[in-house]
């Protein structure tokens, strides 16, 4: 690798307030987890004001690089041998966006929380935790290399881990912790490896670098050569890509590891807005982005269908939840799908658009279901009832009890749902359009197959507007289905209403582009640059085909969408409107045909995981462990009582023969000794005694 | 003229009382008188041979005498500080090896 490409680069003003920016959330971690729990509220309002001033950073940030200059800051990490790691920070106009966004949800969920969790007993530990997780989130966004993002994308799986896991002694929000954290390992596997072969291709993961070195790579007969002369199979450029893909399919719950999201709804309603909103699974869509420029056209194909399948599969499964989180969950997951499918289209630009208008419009469905769970629970406990307070089952007419609430979830599911003038509708226009194009240009290279992808979107879309209207005509319209007294139940606290406000502001569309009709007028996709992709053997005419395709057919697309929410809202009406059968017998509602279970299950994916993986895996584990007891014990025990006897014989040896020795020795050295001893006992005589005769002696040999 | 063997003879059994004396007498007096009786046996001999074969060995005599009084004097004196020190001048008893 040329060395002069990871040179330090030096720190400017602008990297140095993304690092303050980085580092309040951390404050706020520590301060939260040190602080005496009596001074436990007074913490979390300083959480709420380090997300603030972090937030005001991220505004100034954005500011600077709004012309589209990029601020990188680099230094050496650390030398192993003689290749030298860096770190990093890099901020571009996506990155800014994303940072503001993060610490701008970020502070919004901690106001709600503030409220929302204010009788809850680990109240220091969740805000603590929520600390953690935005300076997770922020790591991933800021780092330059692709170690350090690896880093901070554990440190958010772990800390998701820690939220969803907050009430840890109910055994259901535990185990979709365990779950969440268990799946999304499973896709770090595949990003480690993603890393690992770029590391022996590059030596290097330092992501400006990485670009310049994969343009001037080159693909050479079936071998992928660097400038620098290393040469690895094709596949492994392929490899490399679906690697990292993988570990966004685990954060960002694509198929088939989308099973953990629905299961972390046990954590609390406002950490749900934050993972589906701006922090987690946003990592997945945000890395793809980041990283778009170095796959390869196999690997842009894989993700591009993984999302459509996804989108349309989350959708299904949305259609037939009680749960009124879990609807959304599914619908984060179809959502997700849509994001992915633009990145794998090679419009990663309307993918982060996307992630933006979503952001926001989930977050105010995520809050104002909290606020709707919230009321319903504080109802109950005003009037000693029992139900549970997320099943849509007992919900219904709160439209008159909840107006604020029920204004602001309209807005966010005509949003979500893709009405013109709110902001998803320019967003998914410019997906739709952008999958169209790509199947189209990929069509005309013979890859009749990709129609699939614009199939399963547009099916979508009408899935959306199903779901959605179900859920709407269920929760607000109608009468209330749980029986109890009529008064009690009543909007939350101004702190709710505030927050849910401002998020079903940024919902509309005259935020995000003055036209709301056509998103080429939005300020945000002016912003995003289009990827210069140079990966070796990619056709580069064919995505920008696509962009020109999607271009011409954006009028249409929008028109056909258009045409679809309006069935979709057409049939929910149909089937879901108060008094019709469906509605006047939700309450009790069983009995499901085949198709329902399929939905309400979600593909089954669970029990078949069940089946395929996890069992085999624990019986597999069982044997091992039955193995482990039987054979390696018993060999290790008899190895063990071997030794011991082996020990003992020595033993006896080292007492009879060696022992033996070295006491006769001494014992003869003593007799020795006494005996020289004898000669000398004072008796002067004696010695007269022995002196003669010793004279006579010599006298005697000399003659 | 008696033969010089005769001469021998009285030293050597002189010697040999001397030298009885020196080993089983207790007494360190007695012991002393031994050795005196021990030089004095040499000293006969210095003198029968002196005259027997006609060489200058009475010196030799007289020297001997001079010195064993000059031992009697230093031992006598040794005699009696170990007679202040140990109350007794019985050699078995003036011992300080202990086992």
């Amino acid at each position: 690798m040329a060395a002069d490409l990871l040179t330090p680069l030096p720190c400017s003003n602008i990297t140095l307030l993304a690092l303050i920016a980085l580092m309040l959330p951390l404050l706020s971690f520590l301060l939260n987890s040190g602080a005496v729990a009596r001074y436990a509220w007074q913490a979390s309002i300083a959480a709420c004001f380090f997300m603030v001033l972090s937030s005001l950073i991220s505004m100034i940030i954005l500011v600077h690089v709004w012309n589209g200059t990029t601020f990188h800051t680099r230094m050496t990490w650390f030398v192993l041998g003689e290749t030298g790691h860096t770190i990093g920070l890099f901020i571009d106009n996506p990155g800014a966006l994303m940072i503001f966004l993060v610490t701008f949800i970020s502070l919004l969920v901690h106001l709600y929380s503030t409220q929302y969790m204010k009788d809850d007993p680990g109240y220091q530990r969740y805000f603590a935790f929520l600390g953690l997780f935005t300076f997770s989130m922020m790591g991933i966004l800021l780092a330059d290399n692709l170690l350090v993002i690896f880093v901070f994308w554990e440190l958010v799986g772990f800390s998701s881990y820690l939220l969803i896991g907050h009430w840890y002694h109910q055994a259901p929000a535990a185990r979709a912790a365990k779950k969440a954290f268990i799946v999304n390992r499973i896709g770090d596997v595949g990003f480690i490896l993603g890393i690992a072969v770029l590391w022996a291709q590059f030596r290097t993961l330092d992501l400006e670098t990485l670009k310049e070195a994969m343009s001037s790579s080159s693909i050479q007969g079936e071998s992928w050569v660097t400038s620098a002369g290393i040469a690895l199979d094709t596949r492994w450029l392929t490899f490399m890509g679906l690697g990292i893909f993988m570990g966004a399919v685990g954060k960002s719950a694509q198929f088939p590891l989308q099973v953990w999201l629905p299961d972390a709804m046990e954590g609390p309603t406002p950490v749900s807005a934050l993972i589906h909103a701006a922090t987690m699974v946003a990592a997945g869509v945000f890395l793809m982005c980041r990283v778009v420029v170095l796959l390869d056209m196999d690997a842009l194909s894989v993700i591009a269908v993984t999302g459509g399948l996804t989108a349309f599969m989350g959708a299904i499964a949305a259609l037939t939840q009680h749960d009124i989180k879990k609807v959304l969950a599914y619908s984060t997951i179809s959502q997700l799908g849509y994001m992915l499918m633009g990145v794998g289209i090679g419009a990663p630009g309307a993918a982060l658009f996307h992630l933006f208008t979503h952001a926001f419009f989930k977050a105010a469905l995520f809050l104002a279901a909290g606020s709707v769970i919230y009321a319903l629970h504080q109802y109950a406990h005003r009037h000693q009832l029992a139900f549970d307070a997320q099943d849509m089952r007992n919900m219904g007419g709160l439209r008159a009890k909840l107006p604020v609430t029920f204004i602001v979830y309209l807005v966010a599911t005509l949003a979500l749902v893709g009405v013109p003038m709110f902001s998803g509708f320019l967003s998914k226009d410019a997906l739709l359009s952008a999958s169209f194009g790509w199947s189209e240009a990929m069509a005309s290279e013979g890859h009749r197959w990709t129609y699939i992808v614009p199939v399963f979107a547009f099916t979508t879309v009408v899935l959306t507007a199903i779901y959605m209207g179900r859920q709407v005509l269920l929760v607000f319209f109608g009468e209330l289905r749980i029986k109890g007294p009529a008064d009690g139940l009543k909007e939350s606290s101004h702190m709710i209403k505030f927050v849910l406000v401002v998020l079903g502001l940024f919902s509309l569309g005259i935020v995000w582009s003055l036209d709301p009709f056509d998103y080429h007028a939005s300020w945000f996709l002016t912003l995003m640059p289009i990827p210069a992709s140079s990966v070796p053997g990619l056709e580069v005419f064919v995505l920008d085909t696509a962009r020109a395709n999607a271009l011409d057919s954006h009028t249409v697309v929008g028109l056909i969408s258009i045409v679809l929410v309006l069935l979709g809202f057409g049939f929910s009406w149909f089937k879901y409107r108060p008094r019709a059968s469906y509605a006047l017998g939700y309450q009790g509602r069983a009995g499901f045909s085949f198709l329902e279970q399929l939905s309400f299950k979600n593909w089954y994916l669970d029990p078949l995981y069940r089946r395929l993986i996890v069992n085999p895996l624990m019986s597999f584990s069982r044997a091992a462990s039955r193995t482990e007891k039987a054979i390696i014990d018993k060999f290790i025990d008899v190895t063990g009582v071997g030794s011991v006897i082996f020990a003992h014989i020595v033993g006896w040896f080292d007492r009879a023969f060696v022992d033996g020795f070295v006491n006769f020795s001494v014992f003869f050295a003593g007799k020795v000794g006494v005996l020289a001893k004898s000669f000398q006992y004072g008796k002067i005589q004696n010695y007269i005694i022995l002196a003669v005769l010793s004279t006579i002696l010599i006298i005697l040999l000399i003659l | 003229m008696i033969p010089i063997e005769h001469y021998y003879l009285v030293s050597a059994v002189l010697f040999a009382i001397g030298l009885a004396i020196v080993i089983t007498r207790r007494n360190a007096v007695l012991v002393l008188m031994g050795i005196e009786l021990m030089l004095n046996a040499a000293n006969i001999n210095f003198i029968a041979i002196s005259q027997h074969a006609g060489v200058p060995g009475q010196f030799f005599a007289l020297f001997v005498i001079v010195i064993a009084a000059a031992e009697v004097a230093v031992a006598l004196a040794i005699i009696i500080r170990v007679y202040r020190h140990f109350k007794t001048i019985n050699l078995d008893e003036v011992n300080e090896i202990k086992d």
